[in-house]
């Protein structure tokens, strides 16, 4: 249905769109972070797609890729009734210059799922007014849901009490609850 | 290269190749059970059936067979394929193989595997190979369904001792007498057979002998099920529990590769496993070897010593650089350890040539023992090559060479690396001091004035060079124990006490300046080179 | 006993003269999660309005990451703990979805009955939460009431009262209960009574309705562009509503109307709920008439659905199928997907990212609640303080689902 919308922002960038798929019907670009703001302003603003909703934008870690993240916004037209995900790879293997524009001036939606973007992945969206943590408290460190943020770390900001024979444990261990087809043999990510 | 069509796909393959050779080389998996790398074909679990298109001209073999309507439940006249295997089956240039892609061979699959299943007992939850069963595999893959035969399963005896080391249970059992072929063609003991016929066969002892050469654990670990277990692995662990470390056997030089499987919850390592490495141990390791994994936990010293006394890592370190400082490096001897890594190795090398500036260079190790010509080396130690290659300008002098020095008196300290010695070593008690860095309790330790607990193979990074000269790298598993560290850590500590710029922190800062002395293999410092199994130095 | 200022000259108090800042919250009893709101104030007029946020955060998608698939039906359990059925359904599709399945249509319409039930506890929790916030106490209790039944009848179904834990990948945990018909259908009907009541005892107040009316007023633009959904937009005047613009499951089946608002204002956000209400009891109706009494509710697969019990301790295939789904989990193909459903406070998605093995690589809650409680601040500022209650009441935020 929205294959149209694919071949609108195709013809309208040419080169800024680098992959495009519709895996489970979802049709999905992936663009050049730096036109991302902008492909954003032509879908909003063009009447052929009219994108006037951004009903979400997270990001995805991938470790092992370079550029490592992927933004992931979807994009909902309500007059037109049709949806889009856009994705853009930012950032180094070794999270930095995890940047992208932001697109808050387009949608207010924007904001705080920025912020969040921020807060968990450590993704920088320029041009945010206002990009705090927002889940997370400004005291920690680090970004949560980064693959290479342990799942088994706490950050508490008051001390555990010492309590006799009650020992404060994280809600996993090393590689606990993992499925069996997940396992791996963590020690390469171990300093040495 | 020749190639064949496997479900569509073009495979290369080398003349001589059975159908399941090339697509294992090719990475693809054509489901077996009887079927392995390293033995011969038997071909008799009819897993890897697969559909052979005819040759350019001919007919392809058809078998008139009866097929059931399930509509009318009418038996009508229909026609199949002829299947063959593919672990006996050799390919030919432009053969067309169809595998995933039949819906004869899944049918077929669909059979074997129910067949397999009819008198299998429910035993996943009380059974060691449950997670890493061929039959749990299969069934999920290839068949999903249940059984159709509701009679009582066939009962056959269960936990029967085989010998020392292997238990069999006759109802999870196949017969694909991979076991049976093992005994014969690699332990070359053929001590094992099969009895009776149909489902009521099994495999049996020779009468009058036991399971007891020196590879049985292999046939527990070319079982595809739960039939044969190990003693030593029993209700020990669940295999999913377990995460696998690439580690290098130190059983012998042979330098076998093996999976060092620990559980991280509570940092134990519960077995080997043979990794298959075609220039070193094919797909196996012996006895010795298997069982070699418990040294990981026994004997263990994980705290520092002065004398008699426990104390901390910062003081053990502290008495043993006063131990040594001051003294007339002529009169100190460094003994290096085949038991320890090239690493460890080269830390007490450049402490000895670089900093102290002694000369005294000695080896020690296990005494030799029995090699075979499997895979067992007479030279029990894992890197006697390794130390040779570090020292190859001044080769560094025996035990015994040792002992004498100290008996007339030209060495009165010493600086050792592990505890293992191939002579009595009464000797050193003569010794002014001896400053031992061990993971182990041996003859070595009783003459210790200072210890400090060097970490196992298991528990620290290292390279191993092998009679061969291969280097290879073994992976740590788990954290080292208590106050146990790296031996080269240990060693960079005390050369820092001794006020020496041994500033290493990781492992890769040893290897980096190690790298003019071990040779090209080692400098690259990169797992996947180390370990691969090229590099032989000869 | 005499005062303690008696002595202190007003004008030497150092009382901050405008704007005054204010700390509502995380704890205040009129919020309904845990949040912070730090406004600015001019007397009682609210300048500025910072709302804060994460208070309840636990970190779902965090450990999502570290279980199978099924393992987080738990985890989407308590984000929205007023209507967590609606959650399970819309993971399970959204899984559903990856797999390329869908489940029998006795399943679906099952789903539907215990969805609309979910979703009536959640707007019976918002309307009478936002009721007694306004001091008017009976409403409240008399829609507890309604919920506690709807309660009773999950209990009934599912073993819990609240998180239920009770969908799965390719169906539900259960079939319906014998008499689940009857019971819900008995629900339904004491529901839409206490309704009657409530709405009488409600709409007929002079002081609630004057707290409500023309308060809190959002406009269809900046409803949608702050990427409102569910009751809060339709309240704004914009008829989106999953359920009728990507008709999922048997929605496409049932007669049903969209309710929507006109000024957009704290009664019309408290008025759809009502409305939908009786909506939610029509498609019950429906569905119940639609749902066949026998029939599988499970898709047929082994390396999807658990077997039965039974089989599994005393058949070697039923073992073998049990022991591969719960150690190594349900594998999904590789890939990424965005399903949404119609969640109690809106568009409800899930975007999944699987890497081929029995555990999510990722998995992102799209929380309906996270962006209409993004929208606070724009609602409250510019009207007085004692707005604040009814126009947070009006959105409904769920803490667990908007921090996760």
């Amino acid at each position: 249905m929205s294959q149209r919308v694919v071949d609108q922002v195709k013809k309208q960038f040419p080169g800024a769109v680098l992959e495009s798929h519709a895996q489970h019907g979802d049709d999905t670009i992936v663009v050049d972070p730096d036109k991302w703001a902008e492909i954003a302003r032509f879908l909003k603003e063009s009447p052929k797609t009219s994108m006037e909703m951004l009903t979400d934008l997270t990001a995805v870690d991938y470790p092992e890729r370079e550029p490592r993240f992927e933004v992931v916004a979807h994009l909902y037209s309500l007059s037109k009734g049709h949806r889009l995900r856009m994705k853009a790879r930012v950032g180094d293997a070794d999270g930095n210059h995890v940047e992208i524009p932001s697109v808050e001036p387009l949608w207010a939606s924007a904001n705080w799922m920025e912020r969040e973007c921020y807060d968990l992945f450590g993704v920088v969206f320029k041009g945010h007014p206002d990009l705090r943590r927002i889940l997370m408290y400004p005291e920690f460190e680090g970004h949560p849901l980064r693959k290479d943020y342990p799942a088994n770390r706490t950050q508490p900001l008051i001390e555990y009490r010492d309590a006799p024979n009650i020992e404060k444990l994280p809600p996993f261990g090393n590689d606990e609850g993992m499925s069996f087809g997940r396992q791996t043999h963590q020690f390469m990510n171990d300093e040495e | 290269m020749p190639t064949f069509k496997l479900d569509d796909r073009e495979i290369p393959f080398e003349p001589g190749d059975t159908i399941i050779q090339a697509a294992h080389r090719a990475g693809i998996d054509i489901p077996h059970y009887c079927w392995h790398p390293g033995l011969s074909v038997a071909a008799n679990c009819r897993m890897c059936l697969v559909e052979i298109g005819p040759p350019p001209g001919r007919p392809a073999m058809m078998l008139d067979i009866l097929r059931q309507d399930p509509k009318t439940g009418e038996y009508v006249p229909a026609k199949k394929p002829k299947l063959q295997p593919a672990c006996q089956m050799r390919v030919a240039e432009g053969m067309e193989v169809k595998s995933e892609s039949s819906e004869h061979v899944s049918e077929a699959r669909t059979a074997v595997q129910e067949l397999l299943l009819l008198n299998h007992p429910v035993d996943c939850p009380i059974c060691d190979q449950a997670g890493e069963c061929r039959l749990q595999d299969y069934w999920l893959e290839h068949q999903g369904k249940k059984k159709r035969m509701h009679d009582e399963p066939v009962h056959k005896p269960k936990a029967q001792v085989f010998g020392p080391t292997i238990v069999y249970d006759g109802e999870r059992c196949i017969v694909c007498t991979r076991c049976v072929r093992f005994c014969e063609e690699v332990a070359k003991d053929p001590v094992l057979d099969v009895r009776e016929r149909g489902n009521l066969n099994e495999i049996v002892v020779s009468p009058g002998r036991e399971l007891d050469h020196g590879y049985t654990l292999m046939t527990e670990y070319v079982c595809p099920v739960g039939a044969l277990t190990a003693t030593d692995f029993r209700f020990k662990a669940r295999v999913w529990f377990l995460r696998s470390a690439r580690s290098v056997c130190q059983g012998c030089a042979t330098g076998c590769n093996a999976f060092l499987d620990y559980d991280p919850r509570n940092e134990t390592v519960y077995r080997h496993r043979p990794r298959e490495n075609l220039k070193v141990n094919k797909y196996w390791m012996c006895d010795e070897g298997m069982l070699d994994y418990a040294r990981a936990h026994e004997e263990r010293f994980v705290n520092a010593y002065v004398g008699e006394d426990e104390v901390s890592l910062e003081k053990g370190v502290k008495a043993a650089a006063k131990a040594l400082k001051g003294v007339d490096p002529e009169r100190v001897a460094i003994v290096l350890s085949a038991q320890h890594s090239s690493e460890d190795n080269f830390a007490l090398l450049t402490l000895a040539r670089d900093f102290l500036g002694s000369g005294n260079l000695f080896i020690s190790g296990k005494p030799h023992g029995e090699g075979d010509d499997v895979l067992k080396h007479a030279d029990k130690n894992p890197n006697t090559r390794g130390v040779e290659q570090l020292c190859s300008t001044t080769p560094p002098g025996s035990m015994s060479e040792l002992l004498e020095a100290i008996a007339a008196g030209k060495i009165t300290h010493a600086v050792a690396l592990g505890s293992a010695a191939p002579v009595d070593v009464e000797g050193l008690s003569q010794l002014n001091k001896l400053v031992l860095l061990s993971p182990f309790d041996g003859p070595l330790a009783g003459y210790a004035d200072v210890l400090l607990p060097a970490a196992t193979w298991a528990e620290a990074t290292g390279t191993y060079v092998n009679f061969a000269g291969i280097a290879q790298e073994s992976e740590r598993a788990v954290r080292p124990e208590h106050d146990a560290r790296p031996a080269w850590k240990l060693i960079a500590a005390l050369g820092r006490e001794l006020g020496y710029a041994m500033d290493w922190q990781r492992l890769s800062d040893v290897r980096l300046a190690m790298a003019p002395d071990a040779g090209a293999a080692v400098a690259s410092g990169s797992v996947a080179e180390v370990s691969a199994p090229t590099g032989a130095a000869e | 006993m005499e005062p303690l200022d008696i002595d202190l000259d007003e004008a030497e108090l150092d009382i901050p003269a405008e704007p005054a800042l204010l700390n509502v919250g995380p704890a205040h009893p009129a919020m309904h999660g845990t949040v912070k709101i730090v406004m600015e104030l001019s007397g009682e007029t609210i300048l500025r309005a910072d709302v804060q946020v994460g208070y309840l955060h636990r970190g779902f998608e965090k450990m999502c990451e570290r279980g199978t698939w099924s393992q987080v039906f738990p985890y989407v359990d308590r984000c929205n703990y007023v209507s967590p059925m609606l959650n399970n359904v819309g993971f399970a599709l959204a899984c559903e979805k990856m797999l390329g399945i869908e489940v029998p249509k006795r399943c679906q319409h099952y789903r539907v009955i215990l969805g609309e039930l979910a979703r009536m506890s959640d707007h019976l929790t918002c309307t009478g939460a936002m009721a007694m916030e306004l001091g008017a106490f009976t409403p409240f209790l008399w829609m507890i009431k309604g919920r506690e039944m709807i309660w009773d009848l999950m209990e009934d179904e599912t073993g819990a009262r609240l998180t239920h834990s009770f969908g799965r990948v390719g169906g539900m945990a259960k079939p319906p209960t014998p008499h689940f018909k009857e019971h819900a259908a008995a629900v339904k009907d004491q529901v839409l009574k206490i309704l009657d009541e409530a709405q009488a005892l409600l709409l007929g107040n002079r002081i609630f309705l004057d707290r409500l009316d023309g308060v809190g007023i959002v406009s269809p633009e900046d409803a949608i562009s702050l990427g409102w959904t569910g009751p809060c937009l339709r309240a704004s005047g914009v008829p989106y509503d999953v359920r009728k613009a990507a008709p999922y499951m048997t929605y496409g089946e049932y007669d049903f109307e969209v309710p929507v608002g006109t000024a957009g204002d704290c009664f019309d956000r408290f008025i759809i709920r009502f409305q939908e209400l009786k909506q939610s009891a029509r498609i019950i109706d429906q569905a119940l008439a639609m749902m066949d009494d026998e029939g599988p509710i499970n898709v047929e697969d082994p390396r999807i659905i658990l077997p039965p019990k039974e089989e599994v301790y005393s058949t070697i295939e039923g073992t073998i199928q049990h022991f591969k789904i719960v150690m190594e989990g349900l594998k999904i193909p590789a890939g990424e997907v965005y399903s949404y459903t119609e969640g109690g406070n809106g568009e409800l998605g899930f975007y999944l990212v699987s890497d081929g093995s029995g555990t999510p690589y990722r998995v992102r809650i799209r929380p309906p609640c996270f962006l209409v409680t993004a929208g606070l601040e724009k609602v409250i500022t510019g009207e007085m303080m004692s707005d604040v209650v009814p126009c947070f009441g009006s959105l409904n935020m769920i803490g667990g689902e908007c921090d996760r």
